[in-house]
């Protein structure tokens, strides 16, 4: 195997398109497990997390942009994030791998799990891929096809991630369940955002649920369900069975079909509660 | 590949293949074998360094990533003298060690934090230890020690 580090983003371009077998790497917590365990044998390493042009977090254009390499710790000690992507950041996996991990890394690992992705589709995010020749941006929500698979080509690199400004307003939650509380992967994970009025009717509103599908899903029908309405018991009964409509979870090694079916109910509703205080 | 670095305050200039772990390089090549190797998938923190300041997963790391980088190992914390860094002490005075293998990796986690919070409150101590595991689970005499080296802190 070879290991190249290329200085700029132009420089990284031409590398994954001119050499075959060629992988990304940023972080590699996710990567170098994957390669250890003989799950993909890339013959080059393409190290993009020391370009400068994939970090740092910054307002611009009416986005808030988020550096592809930055660390899942630097999202963490962000305090201009809406919250429900700093509280999925921080539930990854320990001290040690949001270190070096990468918001960037966490997307195209493309788990159907990942505690950034469910936040960043609640928030509308939108991907910059950029390839030698072209420049296009992804709805977060359309990026995922399968476990593991995105729309994202060999030769395109995941620049920044894109959330409008709009989404700053508002408020979010995240909730997730694990077998424990730390350094565990997620069984089930739910974010929503939205806007609500005093007495709860909500007004906006966005929600997505990860592990319990093959991709992160958002939940349109229960989005839909939920706009212009109050929050009490009976809607949430009503919401209740159109999750279990809308998410098709599996048992694996993390956990059954049915107990993810029950846990996405409750965590929809903790996390639809948490996000609608402070509008009461 | 050809790398620099400092470790331990010393500067390093080796030649490693590309697919080592620094993990590998710290311990096969450099010698310093007080970094443990337990799961070798980011799982443990056995393994547990401190790169330019945060602890990470040596284990998770290639070794070329080192370059130019400021590497602390566990033996680098003691002082040439032989004098033990205040953790060392207090995880000897709070018997905060079994069978040993988690320590290393315990203290250079809990190095980062103090470095960073001199005075961490349990529950800081707790978030900042969540990805060492010590199957001997003498997790409250670890608190207890990470504990007294801050409160030590406070009179240095």
């Amino acid at each position: 195997m070879n290991y190249l580090i290329p200085e700029t983003l132009d420089q990284a371009l031409r590398l994954i398109s001119s050499q075959r077998n060629a992988k990304l790497i940023a972080g590699g917590t996710d990567l170098s497990v994957q390669i250890a365990d003989s799950l993909i044998s890339p013959e080059i390493l393409v190290d993009i997390s020391g370009l400068e042009e994939l970090k740092g977090i910054e307002e611009k254009n009416g986005f808030l942009s988020l550096g592809a390499a930055t660390t899942i710790d630097e999202l963490v000690s962000s305090s201009i994030l809406p919250h429900c992507l700093v509280q999925g950041a921080k539930s990854i996996g320990s001290p040690q791998i949001r270190n070096i991990g990468t918001l960037g890394g966490n997307i195209c690992n493309a788990s159907p799990c990942g505690d950034t992705l469910t936040p960043l589709i609640a928030l509308g995010g939108i991907l910059v891929l950029v390839s030698s020749s072209a420049r296009r941006k992804v709805r977060l929500e359309d990026f995922f096809i399968g476990p593991k698979m995105t729309v994202c080509a060999d030769n395109e690199i995941l620049t920044e991630v894109l959330i409008e400004k709009d989404y700053l307003q508002g408020r979010s939650a995240f909730r997730m369940t694990g077998k424990r509380s730390g350094q565990v992967i997620s069984q089930v994970n739910v974010a929503i955002w939205l806007e609500a009025g005093k007495s709860r009717e909500i007004e906006k509103i966005r929600a997505a649920v990860g592990s319990v599908a093959p991709v992160p899903l958002r939940l349109k029908r229960v989005e839909q369900a939920l706009k212009g309405r109050a929050v009490h018991e009976r809607l949430l009964k009503e919401v209740s069975e159109l999750i279990n409509e809308e998410i098709k979870p599996i048992s694996d090694v993390r956990a059954t079909d049915d107990y993810r079916r029950r846990v996405t109910v409750t965590l929809f509703r903790d996390a639809l509660e948490e996000a609608l205080q402070g509008f009461n | 590949m050809h790398l620099e670095f400092i470790c331990n305050g010393k500067k390093v200039s080796v030649d490693v293949p590309a697919d080592m772990r620094a993990l590998d390089l710290i311990r096969d090549v450099m010698g310093l074998t007080g970094t443990k190797e337990g799961c070798a998938r980011g799982e443990c923190g056995a393994c547990t360094i401190i790169v330019n300041g945060k602890a990470v997963n040596s284990c998770l790391m290639y070794a070329v990533k080192l370059k130019g980088k400021e590497v602390f190992t566990i033996e680098g914390l003691s002082e040439e003298s032989g004098k033990l860094h205040p953790l060392q002490e207090a995880f000897l005075e709070e018997g905060a060690v079994q069978c040993g293998f988690c320590t290393p990796g315990m203290i250079m986690s809990a190095k980062a934090l103090l470095d960073r919070n001199p005075r961490p409150n349990e529950e800081e101590i707790e978030e900042a230890i969540s990805g060492n595991i010590c199957r001997c689970t003498g997790y409250a005499k670890i608190v207890k020690a990470v504990t007294r080296a801050g409160l030590g802190n406070n009179h240095g």
